[in-house]
């Protein structure tokens, strides 16, 4: 049986209906495929980036942190600085006005003469050598000379020994010295310092963390006293 | 004859309209997936600024903090001179006279190992 026209139109009507509806179909899978895809990329774009930039930014963050920190401790160390600087420097002042003090007792020539008996013969109970030269300021010259006449019978006494004593009249300790004298065995190699200064320095270095406390207090960052 | 051809046409045009309509869809496919890009592109800008404008304002918090610390450690520091001068006046005086006491103060003897000998 035979088709008619009208069936063949018929048929090709409902093919291409049928192509029609395939492609809308396919059409709409791709669109809707499309979105999916769209939000998934734009999602894990996003995201990535936002990790990235958190991460800079946290990094950024933590360095700040950290030059803060440095700056702080920069800061409080230049502090400590300054304030031990000023201690040292009152310390200083201390030992000058020391000093000067010390110009005033030597000014007391009968003081003086009776200080430099007993440094001399200190000096000389120190070095034990059978020859001693002391040395002395210029303008001390006499009283030491002096002292050491009082001293010689003082040392045989407690040494029992018998000692030549010279005062060297060649050299001098310095003329703006505070005094007192410096006595070296006949070859010079061997040297006791009695001079006012040596000694003000030997007591000061001796007595320094005692002065500290006295002058300052306590230091509190120090957790065990010996 | 010609009706079959004619027939034949129609399905080819359809199938043209098919494939034109699947290859539009393609490209809109390729055109959102671009989209995509400068969208995440636009938003992520828009992150970093406000992550920026968020970043500054604590940079300016810790560096005001920073300059307030700087002040109170100065007169922290200022504070402990002033007490050491203070503490320092009070007692360098019987600190002097220790000293001088130490220098000027001496017994002369014989150290205690000394032993006389011919």
């Amino acid at each position: 049986m035979a088709l008619t026209d009208i069936d063949v139109q018929k048929q090709i009507k409902h093919m291409m209906a049928f192509i029609e509806q395939e492609a809308n179909e396919k059409a709409e899978e791709i669109d809707a495929k499309a979105e999916e895809e769209f939000n998934i990329e734009k999602g894990r774009l996003v995201q990535t980036q936002r990790l990235k930039i958190m991460d800079y930014f946290e990094k950024k963050e933590k360095q700040i942190e950290q030059q803060k920190k440095i700056q702080l401790s920069t800061m409080r160390n230049q502090a400590r600085i300054t304030v031990l600087r000023a201690r040292d420097n009152l310390i200083l002042e201390l030992l000058k006005d020391a000093k000067m003090r010390l110009s005033r007792i030597v000014s007391d020539e009968e003081i003086y003469q009776d200080l430099l008996d007993k440094l001399v013969l200190q000096a000389l109970l120190r070095l034990l050598e059978p020859v001693m030269i002391v040395r002395c300021r210029p303008q001390d010259l006499h009283l030491v000379e002096s002292a050491v006449l009082r001293a010689i019978p003082q040392y045989m006494r407690l040494c029992q020994k018998h000692l030549e004593v010279q005062v060297d009249q060649t050299e001098h300790l310095p003329s703006n010295a505070a005094g007192g004298v410096e006595v070296y065995s006949s070859d010079q190699k061997i040297k006791v310092s009695n001079t006012l200064e040596s000694r003000l320095n030997l007591a000061a270095m001796q007595k320094m963390p005692e002065i500290r406390g006295i002058l300052f207090g306590d230091n509190t960052s120090r957790k065990f006293f010996t | 004859m010609t009706s079959q051809s004619q027939g034949i046409q129609q399905l080819l045009q359809a199938e043209k309209r098919a494939k034109d309509k699947l290859d539009e869809a393609k490209k809109r496919k390729g055109k959102r997936l671009r989209q995509a890009k400068e969208e995440a592109v636009a938003e992520t800008d828009q992150y970093r600024m406000q992550m920026e404008k968020d970043f500054r304002l604590k940079q300016a918090k810790i560096m005001g903090s920073q300059s307030h610390l700087s002040d109170e450690i100065e007169e922290q520091t200022l504070e402990k001179i002033k007490e050491l001068n203070g503490s320092y006046n009070k007692c360098m005086e019987s600190v002097i006279k220790q000293l001088l006491s130490m220098v000027c103060d001496m017994k002369p003897e014989v150290h205690v190992n000394y032993r006389a000998t011919n």
